[in-house]
């Protein structure tokens, strides 16, 4: 505890000292002779302070129709990319670990998956969007975390905490992660990025990206390339058996990802190619000879025309087509003494039509259709698929609908998706919402619906009492109240009843992997926030809590005598993330993140029950220190993730006979970002 | 709950409070320098048919509104004409005037002065949104990413024959 002090003293002094020496100076020029076109950039409310240009910015992942983060209709996380690159973030978990609610913990095969409100959403309920595309794999709808996006191309990151399936469909049952790349017209030229981390014993990491945009009048062209291979830790690794084996070279998270975007007028095309392998030799329940690669191959293709249409201009009709081609979990053939062959390709096709129509300002709908069909074919000569064929295909339809009203009392938005798929039926899920602002003051009502589409997988595995979608049902309530300029408060509440949630288990009479809707799940707590940002820099406290009690209904999630929290993920939860400007070419930016106590199975007693063991509380503490343009267009940061050697661990969130997973030791970072034509880029916001 | 998390709080709790303490101006409410700019450029870009004596600005009721604008008048003029600023409180008090500014909270006003200055060369003005379509000649537009702009009802302006300049016609939103 004592050591955040300096830290907390060191905020202080700064901000005692040079907070105040921000003047309000638009009276310093004749202002009456502004010109008319200078007048249309007035602002009502005068100029922004830095903080409210971040809370005034406009959020798009919560309502398809762009509305400021403080009246979106969804509890809203905004990241820049001005504070991932001070921070220092080594990779999305460094990012999304600052959020209120989100932690991470380990599925199979060493894989990480995330988690929020201390539900497990590794599988299907977490969509992760980059650029609109879909991440999450379609076998089993995850998405891994490790090293694997490419942070250094990423302009902002819209993290929508509750659910999004009104909009988003089956994969957004408990939250949106939107990532938004730079394009052309935020930067023109070539940046080009290196990071290499050293952990205590073992290499980090070792990241390349090279980033290129391109703008001529309506053209814009932009290309990122990220080349990334990394250790997930150089920490020993010890399996139910208390088999060991030190992770440095074993557990090596090596990622490939192309971004290749460009638009003409209306027309956009994307294209995403993102090979991920990771390198385990944990497996599902102990620990094999010789680690073995996992592979997640992934493509994805979009094409994408906005037309502006009436005499008002009124309506814009969006028809997309996009197709998604991956092979997740491969495991390859070189390795089947280890582990058992797994190989299945698949692709989604689907076409999507949105209409947005402004009947007036005030009112706008927005209304959809998409189609799309599932295609899976087993590559590995002696499997085949439950339905004893080595291809399987489903079909879906959607249609989606959304009316936004602002009044001068309250925003009021309805909105409901309604799809049918071939093999698991229909799914129908509205939402209601009421948000407004009030000069410091805003609220947020929101009541959603939102389902988890089963995956190929999940239908492929279903037993025989059939695999139907789960619903769940989320109340949101978040309150407001902008303290000054340059503070802002925000506290939410949410209540989460998940019914028939999908639940593997493993039948040990047959010896078969199953997946079934049984049991309830859910989750109530609160999540507050606390930002201040102004010409020094920023500053950004937030807690989050969490209880199931009363709510969860599946043995596997739950702690044996604990009724109120669930394995892997703290009911207690803050971070801290704050950056200091030093001058003009210097920021220093702390960030850390107490992680409460958490409950995880580490082995099996003598009858070959699970154990469950709890894992004190633990502080993260990171510090990054960052020097930008002191040579023209160069930025060097250096720093420290880990400075306590805390050493977090992944905990499996269910009892999986998986072995808590260890994370990085105390690594130091170098970041070199060097842009080639620095004059050309943007403020960053 | 751990005495660590409750140092974190306690010392968040903290920042809010000092933080407070340090805050003088809000950018929350409204920037009357924008909408008395606004006015400013109406006066210069519109014609009213008579140029006779001071340019009377009457602003209904009390609103911050009436500082700017009084600044504007000791600094500058309405085409030579001297601008002056004064609180009306009727409709009656609408007619001595070239321009009717309302404010949000007494938007409730426009009918009763709509009444009485609809076929005479009155400009006015609401702050609040919507009230081009009620009456007004112009009405406030705050946009989502808090522009500021403005609708203007042609057909009102020309009953009550102020003529428009085109350059201000085409930063205008068009309504009735």
């Amino acid at each position: 505890m004592k050591r955040l002090l300096p830290i907390l003293f060191l905020f202080l002094f700064f901000e005692k000292n040079f907070s105040q020496n921000i003047i309000f100076s638009k009276d310093t020029f004749d202002y009456f002779e502004m010109s008319l076109e200078q007048l249309m950039s007035m602002k009502a409310h005068g100029v922004p302070s830095e903080l409210e240009e971040l809370i005034n910015s406009l959020i798009l992942a919560a309502s398809k129709r762009p509305l400021t983060a403080r009246e979106s209709p969804g509890i809203v996380t905004l990241i820049t990319q001005e504070e991932i690159r001070n921070s220092g973030a080594r990779d999305l978990i460094d990012i999304l670990r600052l959020v209120p609610g989100i932690d991470f913990g380990v599925d199979v095969e060493g894989v990480v998956g995330i988690g929020t409100r201390g539900l497990w959403a590794h599988e299907g309920k977490m969509l992760v969007l980059v650029d609109g595309q879909e991440m999450n794999e379609l076998l089993f709808a995850t998405n891994q975390f490790g090293n694997h996006f490419a942070i250094e191309q990423i302009k902002k990151i819209e993290v929508i905490r509750g659910p999004g399936s009104a909009i988003y469909g089956g994969f957004a049952e408990y939250g949106v992660i939107n990532i938004i790349t730079k394009t052309a017209s935020d930067f023109s030229g070539v940046v080009l990025a290196g990071t290499y981390g050293q952990m205590e014993s073992a290499m980090g990491r070792r990241n390349f990206n090279l980033s290129a945009g391109k703008q001529k009048k309506d053209f814009q062209f932009s290309l990122g390339a990220f080349f990334g291979n990394a250790n997930r830790s150089d920490q020993n690794f010890s399996d139910f058996d208390s088999s060991s084996y030190n992770m440095a070279g074993n557990s090596n998270l090596n990622s490939t990802n192309i971004n290749v975007g460009m638009s003409f007028k209306g027309f956009s095309a994307r294209w995403i190619m993102d090979l991920y392998q990771t390198t385990t030799r944990d497996s599902y329940d102990k620990n094999e000879p010789v680690a073995y690669p996992l592979n997640f191959k992934s493509h994805f293709t979009e094409i994408k025309y906005a037309a502006i249409l009436g005499k008002k201009k009124n309506l814009t009709l969006t028809p997309k087509i996009n197709i998604k081609s991956q092979t997740p979990w491969q495991t390859l053939s070189d390795f089947d003494t280890i582990i058992q062959d797994y190989s299945k390709a698949t692709q989604r096709y689907s076409g999507n039509i949105t209409a947005s129509y402004n009947l007036t300002r005030k009112i706008n709908f927005v209304a959809g259709a998409e189609v799309y069909k599932d295609r899976a074919v087993d590559q590995v000569d002696s499997s085949f698929f439950s339905n004893g064929k080595k291809e399987v295909s489903y079909f879906n339809q959607a249609c989606f609908l959304q009316a936004l009203a602002k009044t001068r009392f309250v925003n009021f938005i309805l909105g409901a998706r309604y799809d049918i798929h071939s093999e698991y039926g229909s799914a129908f899920v509205p939402r209601v919402g009421f948000t407004k602002k009030f000069k410091k003051f805003h609220f947020k009502a929101l009541y959603s619906n939102a389902f988890r589409a089963p995956s190929i997988e999940n239908i492929n595995l279903k037993d025989s009492t059939g695999m139907k979608p789960e619903l769940t049902q989320v109340m949101e309530l978040e309150a407001g109240y902008q303290i000054t300029r340059k503070s802002l408060l925000t506290a939410n509440f949410f209540d989460i009843i998940t019914k028939d949630p999908i639940v593997y288990y493993y039948d040990d009479s047959l010896k078969t992997d199953n997946y079934r809707n049984f049991g309830g799940a859910g989750s109530r707590g609160v999540e507050v926030e606390y930002r201040m940002r102004d010409k020094w820099g920023y500053f950004i406290f937030n807690y989050s809590n969490y209880t199931v009690a009363g709510k969860e209904k599946i043995a596997d999630y739950k702690i044996p005598g604990n009724e109120s929290m669930l394995l892997a993920f703290p009911t207690h939860k803050a971070n801290l993330n704050a950056s200091i400007k030093a001058g003009k070419y210097f920021s220093i930016s702390p960030t850390l993140s107490y992680i409460g106590e958490r409950y995880g199975y580490t082995g099996v007693d003598t009858a070959g029950y699970s154990v469950a063991e709890k894992f004190p509380s633990l502080l993260l503490a990171n510090l990054f220190v960052n020097t930008a343009n002191y040579v023209k267009g160069l930025t060097i940061g250096i720093g420290c993730y880990d400075i306590l050697d805390s050493k977090y661990t992944f905990i499996q969130p269910y009892n999986g006979y998986h072995a808590p997973l260890p994370g990085p030791s105390r690594e130091i970072i170098v970041k070199i970002i060097y842009e080639v034509k620095a004059k050309k880029m943007k403020k960053e916001k | 709950m751990n005495i660590l998390v409750k140092y974190i709080l306690a010392s968040g709790l903290f920042l809010m409070i000092f933080m407070g303490k340090t805050e003088r101006v809000f950018s929350q409410d409204a920037d009357y320098k924008a909408y008395t700019l606004f006015l400013y450029n109406f006066m210069k870009y519109i014609e009213w048919p008579n140029t006779e004596g001071d340019f009377v600005i009457g602003v209904v009721g009390d609103s911050p509104i009436k500082q700017e604008l009084t600044t504007l008048s000791e600094n500058k003029k309405a085409k030579g004409r001297k601008i002056v600023v004064k609180i009306i409180l009727t409709s009656e008090d609408a007619l001595s005037c070239n321009m009717v500014y309302i404010p949000s909270s007494k938007s409730s006003m426009l009918k009763s002065i709509f009444e009485k200055t609809k076929t005479k060369p009155i400009l006015i003005v609401g702050e609040r949104e919507g009230l081009a379509k009620k009456g007004a000649a112009i009405s406030f537009v705050v946009d989502d990413d808090d522009a500021l702009k403005f609708d203007l009802n042609k057909s009102v302006m020309e009953s009550q024959s102020l003529k428009v300049a085109n350059l201000l016609l085409q930063l205008a939103i068009l309504v009735g």
